[in-house]
């Protein structure tokens, strides 16, 4: 019994040839690319398919702080606020009392507000994350693990905090207030970029599209650094900081740049998500969605980047599809009077735990994190001595 | 020369608002009662996140865990005497003689349920992870966090849900120097203060508080002497929850609300009270605890509400940074 | 780590050579405890020096110092005439100090390359923009680190079969070779090594010391050495260092220390 349980463990390990995965990953894209003529153009499944390519991105920003360099991030819904409001700052007409247009087409020319185009702004927001993730993991690397954790959270809150009350606050004088508060900001401007027709809410495949061409750009980025100088750097630190340290590895520069790089692709994915949403909603930067991306990741398996892709698009399915349309009919046939959706997060934590009890390593597991996780290699010894 | 730097910059980091907000209201007023007022209500709110603190210091102390799911435990045991107060018979019209011995019976059963609870979550979410990395139950913690929340949001609903209020808790009991006392102040000062001293003493004085000790410092070498780790780390988890389930009826009374987010906000405040008084020390958390409620409640009346959990959360960036130690943590010798 | 070594002593005296690291007046307290007291010592070029002493007499801490990964409460550490007090581990090993681990410390997650490539984080320049576009630069300079690391890992022994094989899976012994790899890959002048030998077998410490020998005469190290196999200390050191209860109780060459009455009254109690 113990030795079926054993194989059946085994049976999920993946772990094909780097030929048969290319061939797949080929597969994979090329499905992906063609995956949305089969579709109505603005079929649920779809608009679900953009979110969940989104989380993707998401996802794989994350598993560069958690995954590769070890620092657990419980407030990434930060540079999801931070991506977002780069949207709703220049792409709107929210600061009204300003006219920029950048590279914008005639239909928000005679718009007030700043109109910056689109591909501008995920630059900005990307620039502006990975700032704010330096400003983040600066102060947080002297501390040890469980300590970044925490100060992560409270950061996410702290901007919570800020994006919920940030109407009653002017920085830059009394027209520019740095949030409109539960409102909101909305609508932001339709995308328009070169060479194709200005998107509309009512043919979603160009955004489909748009967010596919991301999710590869990302993947390229995350693949390239993992099998770099830096990723190696990564995983020695994450392992052993003494070790690292004593090999030559500078840990704040390591450990700042996981979190300039992974804050970058959070921004990025924060900037599509609020274009797409067509709406900066405030409310939506909780901490539960901190945990959501947490837990795709640790779902997919921590390190492993088809992991990832994999466990965002179970669970951006689970929540947007499975949740709300198939399951909420289960307590009514059951004789029970609550709605499931707002099982959404209770959901979430008990994946985090049956995962990390039960198979930490995920679904797709990646080879050292596996190792880690069930071998217990690596140490938590870290560097209280040494200087940030 | 750094200790010192970074002791006392705590300590006038801490004094800031309180002595702005004094020198401003001698100015305005004249005298300190409004001060005092804030300060005082922070106390009697503080020592509910005390109870909590402590909490959350004791199983750090014994196995380095924030063991983020013990704000919901103590969210748990709101709704658990929020629950009950209808089933032992506790109304409005309650009066003192009945109310005593209710009251007594329902923290009893709080205390229960909660010290179960979070043994249950220590034996199915941390024990599997032991020899795991540290972040692997630190994940299961904040799922179970989740889970717990979800429990309360199917149990009460989605907002605030009123409890009677069996004490009158507005009620002034009496006016000194210009401040008002009402009676939820003397309750959460009065159950609060004994829990607190019956736990020191247990962990200072008994057996089982000796091998708590032990396996704190040293597991291996605990389980050479013939202590039982696996109990003790149990009997931790029992204490931490018991002192969690009394804090959550008395916010149940002290609050007359309950909800289901209750927990997560009070988690973060009673860890800030932990890390701020040195987190594995007893005598830090409550004073952590105590001094948390005194700028929240300072931060309410004079910032405003909205502001102040990114104010708490400010405050807990700054310890973590500047001074993990805490207020009276000591540095901890690394092996070498 | 076959061929026996050449003996060829380097041309000056020990007391001649100039010495590459210093340690002046170095206390380090944790709290109350005080772990070295005023311990002052110097490596020359070229040199094996060892530092011997009981469990507890405070060795591995001074390595920690002298590696920086931890700070001297008071005192002055410089290398190669750079004050190096304080300084941060990886600047440290940048400028040409290496170290291994009394308990190996490998990336056990890593193959035996990887790790070696480590070793060599600071003599490379591949940033985060030049890894993501693979530029030639790159490109060039992936490639030999990964020759060189190959070499590395020929050299200290290891069979070309276990280069990619997990660090966690190798034998204790390849470990050990490895974690010297690790070291050596970062062109170090100056190689700290924390009992190597814990683990070995009589053959197989005479092996390493012969690679010792071959580590300086070949390559020019100067070698720092904590061990407790007397055999090893005696047999490989030029000077030694005795530390007992954080102090530093004598120092001298092999015969002139092993004679030394405090000496052996810190290793066998006081007599009568």
């Amino acid at each position: 019994m113990a030795a079926r349980a054993a194989s059946f463990r085994r049976g999920f390990a993946f772990n094909p040839s780097p030929a048969v995965s290319r061939a797949l990953a080929l597969a994979l894209a090329a499905f992906a690319i063609v995956y949305p003529l089969l579709l109505d153009p603005i079929s649920g499944l779809l608009d679900d398919s953009v979110v969940a390519l989104a989380y993707v991105i998401m996802g794989l920003g994350l598993n560069v702080v958690v995954g590769f360099a070890g620092l657990l991030d419980l407030g990434y819904v930060a540079f999801f606020a931070i991506g977002a409001f780069s949207v709703g700052w220049f792409m709107s007409t929210f600061y009204a009392d300003a006219n920029i247009h950048v590279l914008v087409s005639s239909n928000v020319h005679n718009l007030p507000g700043i109109h910056l185009n689109f591909l501008l702004v995920i630059v900005i927001a990307a620039v502006l994350c990975a700032l704010a993730g330096m400003l983040i993991g600066l102060p947080t690397l002297r501390l040890r693990g469980d300590y970044i954790a925490i100060v992560t959270l409270a950061f996410g809150e702290i901007i919570r905090v800020f994006a919920v009350n940030g109407d009653s606050v002017h920085v830059f004088g009394n027209g520019y207030p740095l949030t409109n508060g539960r409102q909101g900001i909305t609508p932001v401007d339709q995308l328009d970029l070169p060479f194709v027709k200005p998107f509309t809410q009512l043919d979603l495949r160009p955004w489909y599209w748009l967010v596919l061409t991301l999710v590869f750009i990302v993947l390229f980025v995350v693949i390239r650094l993992r099998d770099s100088r830096l990723g190696r750097a990564w995983v020695a630190v994450r392992e052993d900081e003494v070790a690292a340290a004593s090999m030559g590895v500078p840990l704040v520069k390591t450990k700042l740049l996981a979190y300039t790089v992974g804050g970058a692709i959070g921004g990025v994915a924060g900037a599509f998500l609020a274009a797409y949403l067509n709406t900066v909603n405030a409310d939506q930067f909780a901490f539960s969605f901190s945990i959501f991306v947490l837990a795709m990741i640790i779902l997919g398996g921590l390190g492993s980047i088809w992991g990832v892709v994999l466990g965002a698009i179970v669970l951006s399915f689970i929540n947007n599809r499975l949740i709300p349309d198939v399951l909420n009919s289960v307590p009514g046939k059951l004789g029970l009077d609550f709605n499931l959706s707002d099982l959404g997060f209770g959901i979430f934590g008990f994946l985090l735990v049956i995962v990390m009890v039960l198979r930490p390593e995920g679904l797709l597991p990646e080879r050292r994190r596996k190792l880690e996780l069930t071998e217990g290699v690596g140490t938590d010894d870290a560097l209280y001595e040494v200087r940030a | 020369m750094r200790e010192f730097i970074s002791k006392y910059g705590l300590i006038a980091v801490l004094l800031a608002l309180p002595v702005f907000y004094g020198v401003k209201d001698l100015v305005d007023d004249g005298n300190l009662a409004h001060l005092g007022q804030n300060l005082f209500q922070g106390l009697s709110n503080g020592s509910i996140w005390a109870l909590i603190a402590v909490g959350y210091t004791l199983v750090y102390g014994i196995i380095e865990l924030i063991n983020f799911a013990h704000g919901d435990v103590f969210m748990i045991g709101s709704f658990v005497a929020a629950g009950l107060f209808g089933t032992v018979g506790l109304g409005l019209a309650t009066g003192v003689g009945g109310l005593v011995p209710g009251l007594l019976l329902v923290l009893v059963i709080c205390m229960a349920t909660c010290g179960a609870l979070n043994v249950m979550i220590e034996r199915v979410a941390y024990r599997p992870l032991r020899s795991a990395p540290k972040l692997a139950p630190l994940i299961t913690a904040v799922g179970f966090s989740f889970i717990l929340q979800n429990v309360g949001l199917l149990w009460v609903g989605g907002s605030p849900a009123s409890v009677p209020d069996l004490i009158h808790a507005q009620q002034d009991v009496f006016t000194f120097l210009g401040i008002t006392v009402q009676r939820a102040d003397l309750l959460a000062i009065f159950v609060t203060i004994p829990l607190v001293v019956a736990a020191t003493l247990f962990i200072s004085r008994s057996r089982l508080g000796k091998a708590m000790r032990a396996t704190a410092q040293d597991p291996d070498a605990a389980r050479l002497m013939g202590i039982s780790v696996d109990t003790t780390i149990s009997l931790t988890f029992l204490l931490g929850g018991m002192l969690a389930g009394a804090a959550g009826l008395i916010y149940a009374l002290y609050q007359t609300t309950v909800w289901y987010f209750q927990g997560f906000q009070a988690g973060l405040i009673a860890f800030t009270a932990a890390v701020m008084g040195g987190i594995g020390n007893l005598r830090g958390a409550v004073l952590g605890g105590l001094i948390i409620g005194c700028i929240q409640f300072i931060s309410d009346d004079r910032i405003g509400p909205q502001w102040t959990p990114a104010i708490v959360f400010a405050y807990l960036v700054l310890i973590m940074v500047f001074r993990p130690q805490g207020l009276i943590g000591e540095e901890t010798r690394e092996a070498g | 780590m076959s061929t026996p070594a050449t003996g060829a002593a380097p041309a000056l005296p020990l007391a001649d050579r100039p010495l590459l690291l210093k340690a002046e007046h170095v206390t380090k307290r944790f709290g109350g405890l005080v772990a070295n007291n005023d311990v002052s010592f110097g490596v020359p070029e070229r040199s094996i020096v060892s530092i011997i002493g009981p469990n507890g007499a405070g060795k591995t801490t001074f390595f920690n110092m002298l590696t920086g990964l931890y700070r001297p409460s008071t005192g002055r550490i410089s290398f190669a005439d750079r004050d190096v007090t304080g300084t941060r581990p990886d600047r440290i090993t940048a400028m040409g100090m290496a170290r291994t681990f009394q308990n190996i410390r490998l990336f056990g997650t890593m193959s035996a390359l990887e790790n070696v490539l480590v070793g060599q984080h600071a003599r490379m320049k591949a940033g985060l923009v030049g890894s993501v576009f693979r530029t030639p630069g790159v490109r060039k300079e992936e490639a030999r680190v990964r020759e060189h690391g190959r070499e590395m890992l020929a050299y200290v022994g290891l069979p070309a079969a276990a280069f990619e094989q997990l660090a966690i899976n190798l034998s204790y012994g390849d470990q050990r070779r490895v974690e010297i790899a690790r070291a050596l890959a970062s062109d170090p002048k100056l190689l700290l090594l924390d009992e190597p030998t814990a683990g070995m077998n009589p053959q197989e410490s005479a092996t390493l010391t012969d690679f010792m020998h071959r580590l300086r005469d070949e390559r020019g190290l100067a070698i720092l050495l904590i061990e407790h196999d007397m055999k090893v200390v005696m047999g490989v050191s030029e000077q030694i260092t005795v530390l007992d209860h954080g102090e530093k109780i004598a120092e001298g060459a092999p015969q002139a220390v092993r004679d030394d009455p405090r000496v052996v009254e810190a290793y066998l109690g006081k007599q009568g």
